[in-house]
């Protein structure tokens, strides 16, 4: 029997929900104990109890060393939280959080499969983690889906009369600890993420304990006799370390009465330091509390204009802000996006669910596969296997469903009818492929029984009885990559390192890429050579120190059967399943071999001997930009890059005190330190770069347009008038690496001419005659040069061609250009 | 035949949406000089309150697999057949996401190369 998982869960960072489809329709489960549909994401560990939402709330003032909260900031990283009773990681938090919620689930179902929602911003592993957290939870299957997308369902389920194709609008989701800012489009029929920007630390947690340090403190702090009040209270040993707690419950309190009215009152009674009762009212009003938010909202207005100026957007090109989460509950944030975006804010839909919601109406799309019951129990002896192909959401009024079939199927039939008694295929045989248009009844979910059976009309168990499609839905293809997914090589040319993307930003998974890289150092057997094979997660027009790493496929001389001699190409297979796990496999053409490795990915992997290179690399890269700005006069840039250099050797000391076999997270708070300098080098240079890169640019195109318009053949007249076609779409790039690839393109171009021009292979030669004392074999080189000149004499260019290029490998290897640098990865 | 599914819908009930259906049928041929049809609507609203609702299936086309219509089909093509006729309408019970038949239409059916 095919299932389809229907179950939807939002983990949030303070609140979480569980939401079921069924036909058509979602109900958002209530929590049995209180009666509200939300959970707070709060975990407490204490006399051997674990409790879960308001109970371990509660505690969370009392007690706050036994109460974990805001886990899922901590998502994908190793930082563990620690408690009375031990450290706990923040999988196995979330886990206690999804197992409570299936105790709302009134109808007593068990649940095996579970949509669970995750934000735009969260990274390959930040999403193995949620999913890891699902199965340690229990569930068998864990499909993840972007936050933007589950509001933009829950929205595009709501308003089914609103005709959203060709339409795109933003989801602005400022939850309880969390911002995201999503620019969601529907392309194709499918709904789609196309950028986003979010703040990990920013969401109505913050308010409160804006609205407790800014307002509530200053006045007590007025009313009697405090030193360091605010200190005190935030510290743990701190005297009014309690205070703190008590009152940021009272200041959301506070926080949630302003959105309805537009004053306050919040009681406040302590002792001062000398002992004197403070026992008040204090009085907030709407406009204070505002006023104190201010800098926080406009700061994710400036975070919306970002994506306008990305996808070069006005704001009239969108249709609205959909507002979710908890802060579209304050009247000042609708009002104050509204007045800066100049967009209309919409609300209709609840924002405290909309993502639970959203998260369901996807699950009632997507079909539960329980891989170990399928291998385990073949469901029936004529070992028949049916693969099913239909769209289950569809804007077309009939649709094809299609079915191959394997096994022995002689004398069987089957019968396709719809639940609501329209539709009826017959008993039609049955074949290796079958199909039927169904007819679909508009806007809504259309039910229909698949049955196979044999000739007495008895059933046969094939898995899969139900179809259902849902029409005038917008689908969501799969899981979508929230980033570029990158191989480090080396550039040999740049004497740097260079990106090659294998798959790009928002492509749907599953997915597989294939790609073909060189050996760049021969790799002697049995030595510890080694190449590195590193996947990175980013944007692929930086630099790869920008990136996030994935993973490290490291291939030793010890491992390989035979030397790897320099130039063998090495085929990777990239694979991304639905689940995100990468898939990197590695075929040696020089030895044969294949090596392959899983990235799990629930942990990011930093390896402290690649780190440190790492940081060396990046000290060079700054010296040197620093040289050249001093040189240049621009002395401002000069001073920002010294700062730059002073928190990369502090770094790279810190780097130096770690152990190879480090327990500790500090590798992966190194990896991110480093990862931020890169990306403040890459702003601070990039204009110089750009002007450099453009100066280059002009240069090579004057040089190759005089060798094309002379001695170009057709193809490479053809690709240079190409390159000038598209020159608006690079010169004006703010990524000098794309003017740097159209360089390298013209010199390619400019190399194929020149190795037809005799001149020039002439004066490659002699120039080679130069270095004949230093080649590797003498006897081989008077014979390549005997030949050489013979050629020249016969006019034998293609062979003379030939000869330089056997004569430019006697060279020895510190001729070639390839070994000036140090190789980071040793593939080119 | 009208023929009932599984939901158990009294007959009064259904001759009571078959009639409103005529009646909208009337008004659309000769007109409607009295009004009458916001009163249909309202009546119509309100069964459809009770998950009760009826489609009409003029023009729609017609195939051996569609089980919601009882049709007889006129002329000599049976090929790429469409409602020509309707005598009863579709019922169905529930709601616009998802319900059932309840009530088969009855149509006459022509093949579309003889309607042109």
């Amino acid at each position: 029997m095919n299932k389809i998982i229907n179950f939807g869960i939002d983990l949030g960072t303070t609140n979480s929900l569980i939401a079921k489809f069924d036909k058509g329709h979602v109900e958002v489960f209530k929590n049995p104990n209180g009666f509200k549909e939300t959970l707070p994401s709060i975990v407490a560990f204490r006399n051997d109890r674990i409790m879960v939402g308001d109970p371990a709330r509660t505690y969370a003032e009392k007690d706050p060393k036994s109460v974990a909260s805001r886990f899922k900031r901590k998502m994908g990283t190793t930082e563990t939280i620690k408690l009375k009773v031990g450290s706990k990681t923040p999988i196995e938090l979330s886990a206690f959080v999804l197992k409570e919620l299936k105790n709302f689930i009134h109808s007593g179902e068990s649940v095996e499969s579970v949509v669970i929602t995750i934000p735009a911003s969260f990274d390959t592993v930040q999403s193995n983690a949620t999913k890891e957290a699902g199965l340690v939870a229990g569930f068998k299957q864990v499909v993840l889906l972007q936050e933007p997308i589950a509001a933009s369902l829950a929205y595009a389920n709501k308003e089914k009369s609103i005709n959203l194709r060709n339409s795109q609008w933003m989801v602005y989701d400022l939850g309880g600890g969390t911002f995201d800012v999503a620019l969601v489009k529907i392309i194709e029929g499918d709904l789609t993420v196309v950028d986003h920007e979010g703040d990990n630390y920013l969401g109505g947690s913050d308010f409160d304990a804006m609205l407790l340090e800014q307002i509530i403190v200053p006045d007590i702090c007025r009313r009697g006799k405090f030193t360091n009040l605010l200190v005190q209270m935030k510290s743990e040993k701190g005297k009014y370390n309690t205070l703190w707690y008590r009152l940021l419950h009272a200041a959301e309190a506070a926080k949630i009465e302003l959105s309805t009215k537009t004053s306050t009152e919040i009681d406040i009674n302590l002792d001062d330091e000398d002992g004197n009762l403070i026992d008040t009212i204090l009085t907030v009003t709407r406009s204070e509390f505002e006023k104190v938010i201010k800098s926080a909202i406009d700061g994710t207005a400036e975070m919306m204009k970002k994506i306008l100026t990305r996808n070069s957007l006005q704001p009239e090109d969108l249709e609205f802000v959909l507002m979710v989460g908890g802060g579209a509950y304050i009247p000042f944030v609708r009002k104050r996006i509204e007045e800066l975006m100049g967009l209309r804010v919409n609300t209709s839909i609840d924002p405290t669910n909309a993502i639970a919601v959203g998260a369901a109406y996807f699950a009632g799309t997507k079909e539960f596969r329980d891989e170990y019951d399928q291998q385990a129990k073949p469901k029936n002896d004529r070992h028949l296997k049916i693969r099913t192909v239909f769209n289950r959401n569809t804007q077309e009024d009939e649709e094809t469903f299609t079915a191959k079939l394997d096994g022995d199927i002689s004398g069987l039939f089957y019968r396709i009818t719809s639940e609501d008694g329209a539709f009826d295929s017959s008993l039609k045989v049955l074949s290796n492929r079958i199909s039927e248009d169904l007819p679909l009844r508009e806007g809504a979910f259309n039910l229909f029984s698949f049955g196979v059976f044999d000739v007495s009309n008895n059933p046969v168990d094939v898995g899969f009885d139900s179809i259902q499609i849902a029409q005038g839905r917008y689908s969501v293809a799969g899981q979508m990559l929230p980033e570029d997914i990158s191989l480090v090589l080396d550039d040999v040319s740049k004497k740097d390192t260079r990106l090659q993307r294998i798959f790009a930003k928002n492509g749907v998974l599953p997915t597989k890429g294939k790609l073909s890289v060189e050996v760049a150092k021969t790799i002697v057997k049995g030595s510890n050579d080694e190449i590195r094979i590193m996947v990175v997660e980013g944007s692929s027009e930086r630099h790869a120190s920008t990136n996030k790493p994935i993973g490290i496929l490291l291939i030793t001389g010890k491992q390989i059967n035979r030397d790897l001699i320099r130039g063998t190409e090495i085929d990777l297979t990239a694979e991304v399943s639905e689940a995100r796990d990468l898939t990197i496999s590695a075929y040696l053409n020089g030895t044969g071999q294949e090596f392959s490795q899983v990235f799990k990915g629930t942990e990011r992997q930093v390896d402290t001997k690649a780190l440190s290179t790492d940081i060396l690399q990046l000290e060079a890269k700054v010296q040197a930009e620093i040289n050249d700005a001093s040189e240049n006069g621009n002395q401002e840039s000069a001073q920002g890059l010294e700062r730059i250099l002073g928190r990369i050797r502090g770094l790279f000391f810190e780097c130096g005190t770690l152990a190879s076999d480090d327990v500790t997270d500090d590798r992966f708070k190194l990896e991110d330190k480093k990862r931020k300098i890169a990306q403040d080098v890459f702003e601070l240079t990039s204009s110089k770069r750009i002007d450099a890169a453009k100066v280059a640019y002009d240069t090579a195109k004057a040089d190759v347009s005089n060798l094309v318009s002379n001695s170009g053949n057709d193809r490479e007249k053809h690709q240079f008038r190409e390159i000038i076609a598209r020159e608006q779409t690079f010169i004006h790039s703010t990524n000098p690496e794309r003017i740097e690839a159209v360089i390298t393109e013209l010199s390619q171009i400019r190399g194929r001419i020149l190795m037809r021009m005799p001149e020039f292979l002439v004066g490659m030669f002699e120039h080679l005659i130069e270095k004949r004392a230093s080649m590797n074999n003498q006897v081989q080189a008077k014979q390549l040069f005997d030949a050489g000149k013979k050629h020249i004499l016969n006019r034998d260019w293609d062979d003379l061609k030939q000869v330089n290029g056997c004569l430019w490998d006697l060279m020895p290897d510190d001729a070639h250009e390839t070994d000036d640098m140090r190789l980071y990865t040793g593939i080119v | 035949m009208v023929r009932m599914l599984t939901i158990d819908v009294p007959k009064w009930v259904l001759a009571l949406l078959n009639n409103i259906y005529d009646l909208e049928c009337k008004i659309h041929t000769h007109g409607d000089l009295c009004n009458a049809s916001r009163n249909l609507t309202k009546m119509k609203d309100a069964l459809a309150g009770e998950g009760l609702f009826y489609e009409d299936p003029m023009g729609q086309c017609f195939k051996e697999t569609r089980t919601d219509l009882d049709a007889s089909i006129s002329g000599i093509g049976t090929e790429n057949l469409v409602v020509i006729e309707v005598i009863k309408p579709i019922i169905r019970h529930g709601t616009p996401e998802f319900s059932r038949v309840v009530q088969k239409g009855i149509v006459l059916v022509k093949s579309k190369d003889e309607v042109n």
